[in-house]
């Protein structure tokens, strides 16, 4: 990832935004901050407002509706602004990757955001639908380098 | 099985507004004109004293050249359903407004309105559903549109009310104890709520045309868990009750106390959320804390019974995909000992704690007659004293084999609607037990059936927030129409009785007390600053 700030190897402070999701995913978040999970443990802090995070937990295949409000919550984030796009419907618009009323997953709405000359410094991708707690976690430890990646990306094309 | 005198009522009222009746198992269809709808609508509803569950448009112009609106009605204390249906005009379909007698119609008239271009009469009228900017000659439910067509997206959306006299505060639609994109206005009289506006359906991602378009009959049950994330089990078995109903399929037994079975827990897991999430409201986050490291013995059950921790993905047509053996069964047994006795402890301490029992008392009120006439779901209307749980009423799955208490409080305030749930929680523990208990043998998927187009299937299954109706029109390998009625839809409306008059502070908590279940779900958006001149719903978002 192309993030260099030294800021992020310390604690990640998360603001978790619903962009149409099915709640799935939200409930493993909370999951993942409470007792059993735990996350808290390596510095995860949900926060009130997008200007105090640094990472945004983006679930959901982006709503046309819920669009425009979407677009300023993360223009409103401070630099380095970080995504961390969360289950199958966060990662490529899932299930509902073409239907009428959505406009599918966090790579649409990055073509947005550049458009519109808003920077997002890295994105990560935690799949699974819903995701695990445990995908979470590792998903922040990746951010803060405890643990190493599993897989290089591919792009594999038809022929 | 069914009173004959229950259905002549019915069959009488049809001929008598020159339409026509059938009974097809547990459901009465009428087919009337339009101009009778009115009366009808009345004569059933207030004084056969039955439930209006949704009205669902559906575009027949393939069929017969028609647009159709049906009205779905539960009698609960015969055990059946209603569908009242009317023809209107194919080129410009307009219906009277059945708002006058049955307020509850509100919200399903408007939707058909945006989604198929239903224009009603008698009433105002009004975007609901689809975005401001959404192409006003664009239905997406109309079966010439196709699923995936997209209108090039506005960025602008509403702007925020603007009263001379009250504040206006705005609630959402961003917040981290907001777990949904919804928003609320509330006005304000000093610390008084005067009134509450509600603007929703951020989460519209188009369900029930993807249904109609992309899918077939199987691949529909999964699609249907994914409606929502905490009582989607509830949606699958609703969907797939509904096309077993349709097709006429027996089922067999063990598939349907699987069913169950996973229905009690997904009620106990998400019972258990919400009365975290209330406790956080109160700003008790030591009870949300416990109750959250409880629940998780919960999730690890149904990862335990299903292989999933959510979004089960085990039900199909015709049966359910994995079986409970020995094994299972006696680790279930062993996790709900645990559970019961972690939670009553727990639970015991909680509510007896004096700045919840103080904060929960007396805040939210939501009295007996409104309930009624809103026809407001499950533990809402529990609380309230309305005596109705589909699971008793209109048996499905599994239930009419198992022994429970449905618990009612008369109060309808915020702690009945709490206790409620704690009470319900008691109560699945056992029926899961007296399932397990039961348990038939034999197979759980019956294969080798097929589906005949044009019949319809209406099912009502209780959430763990009320009841949810599907309502399913059968097509060539996938539905014709699918219509889902999660139980929030019902119980929003009653938000605006139970906040007026209330202070501010008791917003938050009076809002998830319902347990809102926005995509159908969850909960709770928080109030910030008010700001009395017209400020821009986006900016909000600091």
């Amino acid at each position: 990832m192309s993030i260099k700030s030294s800021i992020l190897k310390r604690s990640i402070w998360v603001f978790h935004l619903n962009t149409g999701s099915c709640n799935a995913c939200d409930i493993e978040i909370l999951d993942a901050l409470t007792p059993f999970h735990d996350a808290e443990r390596f510095g995860v802090k949900l926060v009130v407002s997008p200007r105090h995070a640094d990472a945004m937990l983006l679930t959901g295949p982006v709503t046309a509706e819920a669009l425009p409000k979407v677009i300023n919550a993360i223009e409103a984030m401070p630099r380095p602004r970080m995504i961390i796009a969360l289950g199958s419907c966060g990662c490529g618009g899932g299930i509902w990757h073409d239907t009428y009323s959505t406009i599918g997953g966090v790579n649409k709405l990055l073509e947005i955001l550049k458009e519109r000359g808003i920077v997002v410094d890295a994105v990560y991708y935690v799949p699974g639908c819903p995701i695990r707690p445990e995908a979470l976690l590792y998903a922040v430890a990746l951010i803060k380098g405890i643990v190493s990646k599993k897989r290089e990306m591919k792009i594999y094309k038809a022929e | 099985m069914l009173n004959l005198e229950e259905t002549t009522k019915y069959i009488e009222l049809a001929s008598k507004s020159g339409g026509q009746a059938k009974i097809e198992g547990d459901t009465v269809f009428i087919t009337i004109p339009p101009d009778r709808l009115v009366d009808v609508a009345d004569t059933i509803f207030n004084k056969y004293n039955t439930s209006f569950r949704v009205c669902a448009g559906v575009d027949e112009r393939p069929l017969n050249g028609h647009f159709s609106l049906v009205h779905l009605f539960t009698d609960d204390k015969a055990g059946l359903y209603v569908a009242v249906k009317t023809y209107l005009s194919g080129e410009s379909p307009v219906a009277p407004s059945i708002t006058s007698v049955v307020p509850a119609a509100d919200w399903c008239e408007m939707e058909a309105r945006d989604l198929l271009g239903i224009e009603f009469t008698g009433r105002e009228t009004y975007r609901l559903v689809l975005p401001p900017w959404w192409p006003s000659n664009l239905y997406p439910l109309r079966k010439e549109t196709p699923y995936n067509y997209r209108p090039e997206p506005r960025l602008e959306s509403e702007k925020l009310g603007y009263s001379r006299e009250y504040g206006v505060i705005p609630l959402g639609p961003y917040h981290p104890a907001l777990h949904e994109p919804e928003y609320f206005e509330l006005y304000v009289e000093g610390e008084r709520v005067v009134d509450v506006k509600y603007r929703g359906f951020h989460v519209h991602r188009g369900v029930e045309k993807l249904a109609e378009s992309r899918m077939s009959y199987q691949q529909v049950n999964f699609l249907a868990e994914r409606i929502c994330g905490i009582c989607g089990f509830v949606h699958s078995t609703c969907y797939a009750l509904a096309v077993e109903k349709a097709a006429k399929l027996d089922v067999p037994e063990r598939a349907q106390f699987i069913r169950s079975i996973v229905l009690e827990v997904e009620r106990i897991h998400s019972h258990l959320l919400l009365l975290g999430v209330a406790f956080h409201l109160l700003g008790y986050d030591a009870g949300f804390m416990h109750i959250w490291r409880i629940r998780e013995r919960v999730m690890q059950l149904a990862e335990l019974l299903t292989g999933s921790r959510k979004t089960y993905g085990i039900n199909l047509v015709g049966g359910v995909r994995r079986d409970v053996n020995e094994e299972k069964k006696q680790k279930t047994l062993e996790a709900l000992r645990e559970l019961g006795r972690e939670f009553k402890n727990f639970i015991e301490v909680a509510i007896s704690v004096p700045q919840v029992k103080k904060r929960l008392t007396g805040s939210g009120v939501l009295p007996r007659e409104e309930a009624v006439k809103l026809s407001v779901e499950g533990p809402v209307a529990r609380a309230s004293g309305v005596n109705k749980d589909a699971r008793r009423d209109l048996p499905y799955a599994a239930y009419k084999y198992v022994s429970f208490k449905v618990p009612v409080y008369t109060e309808g305030d915020n702690l009945a609607r709490v206790l409620v749930r704690v009470d319900e929680v008691f109560e699945s523990i056992s029926i899961i037990e007296q399932l397990l208990d039961k348990l038939p043998g034999g197979s759980i998927l019956l294969t080798d059936f097929e589906i005949p187009e044009g019949r319809v299937g209406v099912q009502v299954v209780e959430a763990p927030r009320g009841g949810d109706i599907h309502y399913v029109v059968t097509g060539k390998g996938a539905p014709y129409r699918w219509r889902v009625r999660a139980p929030t839809y019902a119980n929003i409306p009653a938000l605006r009785v139970m906040l007026r008059d209330q202070p501010l502070a008791d917003a938050p908590i009076t809002i998830a007390s319902i347990d809102p279940c926005f995509s159908c779900t969850d909960r709770v958006v928080v109030v910030r600053d008010g700001r009395i001149e017209e400020i821009k719903l986006t900016q909000l978002v600091k």
